[in-house]
């Protein structure tokens, strides 16, 4: 007879109640958030999003001090667009992204969670856009803050949008537009951050790939002296350029472009970073 | 058997383990096709006729806009901070750190090392890209010039990085826009404290085009980023020295 | 099976004796080591001198931040230590004459073992780089030729490329951190019989593990650290000798377990006793006399046993015997 015996099997079947994919999605995306702005971290962990953060508040609280103290003197053509706060601080915002995407998606092929996920009622795709929600959400805060601070500001200082329906419709812009630029920036962000398995490199990819392709449409306008049209290669202006078109009103950069071509470049934009995104997980195996 | 190792021999060591560990298809890959990026339009911008705009000063925007304000200090920020943060962040860099000899030669060498991976990455693309707008003669040595000062300053700046934090490329991409690009523009004053300001300097003063914040003169342009250089080396050595190694 | 070597009881070197401080080549005093509000090292006191020394503790009592320590890759956060005389943290030339074997699985990956080896040996100032790196791969058992770069070699290849580097420039002292972990039995014998040639030769090595047999064989003279406290410090067989004044967990499964118990009860031969259905669980400080009778009362009271069995050789026990006591 043999010595060998089986004492327990040491499985023990979950009873309680399953949240299913929803409550998978939920949960993955909670914790992508909280580990990108190092929540329940130590504080050094936190610092780097504070800082960023800050800065870009940094120019609507100015205005709002501004408009503060020499209120009179800030109306008119001192006072910015409400659509003008997206842009005042788009490095700060892309540096930002650039800490994002690579920190939401990259760790985890790098530690093999991806595959742990897999292991759980998420597939590809429902990882996938959990990841989306969680990387939209974070962006939006640094995307829409601002602006909706300067709404907000000049609302409590009575110099808001009059009427409860005027200001429901800059308010309602205001989300839209952001939403637009959180949407497409997600896409190329976490578009270049699929290609490598290091979290420094993705984020690098992602400033020479964003803030490049940025650079080399202006060289190209500016300094070469192409048509305006060359914008719609700058994934940043012309995402920012979305925001004064919903208010009636054009970018000084984009101000000869047509509407239709900025729509076009940005949905270009949306769907490459998004067809690399899908594609390079639609073949990533899972170890 | 074993004995003290030299400094020269330590930084020829240190110099050969770094420049190996930093040299991977993937990332020479990556920043060849950046630069030739850059070549692109630069060979765009010199076909254009653009007749309102001086060669010259067109070369300058270029090289500045695209070269000194993101390709020369990312490419830096790639190799300096990798060489040997990686090490200290993977656990190798015991290997180089448990032995006898000084620390400053291993900060040297690895400085050395990265300066050798991104000279060439940036140089050749900028100065391709210089010969394409026909910028001439002047524009070309503006370039070397202020593309050598800038990776030399950036690389000890950003060797220093990686060995004081865990993320040195998030902190390295937040000093570069933001700091450089944001908070430099404010003023003089602090265009001071931001590398471009000196390679921006460089370049008007050679070629004599006006560029923001690029006021200072040529020998303050050379001198200051050498001494933030050696300064930048100094502190990583110290810091070499207290470091808490894997 | 030439090189096999049976596991022997009694190591094949003496064993290191507690050294008087003169003699130490390494001296830790009153060392603690804390990471934040952890505590990895807890006042910890200590000498060591030429020959093997084990460092036994279970995964996380504070092993490799003790090795750290020592090798000056960390400061303590108070105590001192003196490794050779002086702090490597400071003091080059003591550098020179530490081998570590970190437990960290990095190695430079994309050279070959000799490349690695070689780097090893000219950054500890070796002269003939070349022969000293095929001389150490030769003794782990390593093709000096192999062309393969160490990334892409087996866990057990790999920790004998450390082994070989830290061995390369013949150091005083040798430091290795779970150098046993990943080589198969052969690999496992043949390195712990190199490690008691080393320490014949009069260098000191001091060689950490969590596994309570390796220990064994690793040499008698053993310190014990759990939970960042050093537990136990001398030769193993008195400490096995202590172990055993602790109770011993014994599970006995047998046919009438109440009867059987009321029978040991009365009989002295165990301290406590709890059963469930089909069997005991049995405390006892006398294993030996234990065992001797338990078949006899088990016959006198007509139980048939099915199986004896101890539950508690484990290492964890022990520690927790150990760090429990004070």
């Amino acid at each position: 007879m043999s010595d060998a015996q089986i004492l327990d099997r040491g499985y023990r079947r979950f009873e309680g109640k399953r949240s299913g994919v929803v409550g998978a999605m939920r949960s993955v995306a909670w914790h992508t958030v909280r580990s990108i702005l190092g929540l329940g971290r130590k504080g050094r962990h936190k610092v780097f999003p504070i800082i960023v953060l800050v800065v870009s508040f940094v120019p609507a609280v100015a205005f709002m001090a501004l408009a503060v103290l020499i209120g009179d003197l800030m109306q008119g053509e001192l006072r910015p667009e409400y659509w003008e706060m997206f842009g005042f601080s788009f490095v700060a915002t892309i540096v930002f992204v650039a800490l994002v995407a690579p920190e939401a998606i990259v760790r985890d092929r790098r530690d093999g969670m991806f595959s742990l996920y897999l292991s759980t009622p998420l597939s590809r795709p429902s990882y996938l856009f959990a990841k989306v929600l969680a990387v939209l959400s974070t962006m939006s805060l640094i995307v829409l803050g601002p602006p909706v601070l300067w709404l907000l500001g000049y609302t409590f200082q009575s110099q808001g949008p009059d009427g409860i329906v005027g200001w429901l419709s800059v308010m309602g812009r205001i989300l839209l537009a952001g939403l637009a630029i959180c949407t497409i920036y997600t896409a190329v962000s976490l578009g270049v951050s699929s290609l490598t398995d290091r979290r420094a490199f993705a984020s690098i990819a992602v400033v020479f790939v964003m803030l490049g392709a940025s650079i080399s449409a202006g060289v190209l306008v500016n300094v070469a002296d192409l048509s305006a049209n060359w914008r719609i290669l700058d994934p940043i202006t012309g995402a920012l350029e979305i925001a004064p078109r919903l208010f009636g009103d054009r970018g000084d950069e984009m101000r000869g472009v047509s509407t239709w071509l900025v729509l076009l470049g940005n949905a270009g934009w949306t769907a490459l970073g998004s067809a690399l995104l899908f594609g390079r997980y639609r073949k990533l195996a899972a170890i | 058997m074993s004995g003290f190792v030299p400094p020269v021999r330590a930084v020829r060591l240190s110099y050969g383990i770094v420049l190996r560990q930093l040299v991977t298809r993937g990332r020479i890959a990556a920043l060849v096709l950046v630069g030739a990026v850059v070549i692109a339009i630069a060979i765009a911008v010199g076909a254009s006729d653009g007749g309102r705009i001086d060669p010259v000063e067109r070369g300058v925007r270029l090289i500045s806009d695209l070269g000194f304000t993101t390709l020369l200090p990312i490419v830096a920020l790639v190799f300096a901070s990798a060489a040997l943060g990686d090490m200290r962040e993977d656990g190798t860099l015991v290997y180089l750190w448990l032995r006898p000899m000084d620390r400053w030669p291993v900060v040297v060498g690895a400085w050395l090392a990265s300066i050798t991976l991104s000279l060439p990455l940036t140089i050749v693309p900028l100065v391709v890209s210089a010969v394409a707008v026909d910028g001439g003669s002047e524009l070309i040595s503006a370039t070397v010039l202020a593309g050598a000062i800038g990776v030399i300053a950036y690389s000890a700046l950003f060797v220093l990085l990686g060995l004081l934090l865990k993320n040195p490329i998030v902190w390295g991409l937040g000093y570069i826009l933001i700091w450089e690009g944001i908070v430099a523009a404010f003023g003089s004053f602090a265009a001071k404290l931001a590398i471009r300001g000196y390679t921006r300097s460089i370049l008007t003063s050679i070629t004599d085009v006006n560029l923001d914040l690029g006021d200072l003169s040529l020998p303050v342009g050379v001198v200051v980023p050498l001494v933030i250089a050696a300064a930048a080396l100094a502190l990583a050595g110290a810091r070499l020295r207290t470091i808490d190694v894997a | 099976m030439g090189d096999w070597a049976p596991p022997t009881a009694q190591p094949a070197v003496a064993s290191a004796p507690v050294v008087p401080d003169s003699n130490a080549i390494v001296a830790v005093t009153n060392v603690t080591k804390s990471f934040g509000d952890v505590v990895a090292v807890s006042d910890v006191t200590f000498t060591v001198g030429p020959g093997v020394t084990a460092l036994l503790g279970p995964n996380g009592a504070g092993k490799s931040t003790l090795f750290r320590v020592m090798c000056g890759l960390t400061a303590p956060t108070r105590g001192t230590v003196r490794v050779l005389g002086a702090d490597a943290r400071n003091d080059r030339a003591v550098r020179g004459r530490i081998g570590l074997a970190p437990q960290q699985d990095a190695l430079f990956d994309r050279l070959s073992a000799r490349r690695f080896v070689e780097v090893a040996a000219k950054t500890h100032g070796v002269v003939d780089a070349d022969t000293a790196a095929r001389g150490v791969l030769d003794l782990v058992d390593l093709d000096a030729d192999d062309p393969k770069v160490v990334g892409a070699f087996s866990k057990g290849m790999r920790q004998r490329v450390k082994l070989a580097a830290a061995l390369v420039h013949e150091p005083d002292l040798l430091i290795l951190d779970e150098p046993l972990t990943g080589l198969d039995p052969l690999q496992r014998n043949r390195m712990i019989r190199l490690f008691h040639q080393l320490g014949d030769d009069g260098k000191c090595l001091l060689v950490s593990s969590h596994v309570l047999d390796e220990v064994a064989r690793l040499g008698s003279r053993v310190l014990v650290i759990a939970q960042g406290r050093l537990a136990a410090t001398g030769d193993y067989r008195d400490l096995r000798g202590l172990m055993d004044d602790r109770p011993h967990r014994i599970r006995v499964a047998a046919d009438g377990a109440r009867v059987l118990a009321a029978a040991l009860v009365e009989r002295d031969l165990v301290n406590g006793v709890s059963i469930s259905t089909d069997s005991l669980m049995i405390d006892t400080n006398d294993v030996d006399r234990f065992g001797r009778h338990i078949a006899l009362v088990a016959k006198q009271c007509g139980v048939r046993l099915r199986e004896v069995e101890p539950t508690d050789d484990d290492l964890e026990s022990v520690f927790r015997y150990l760090v429990e006591r004070r």
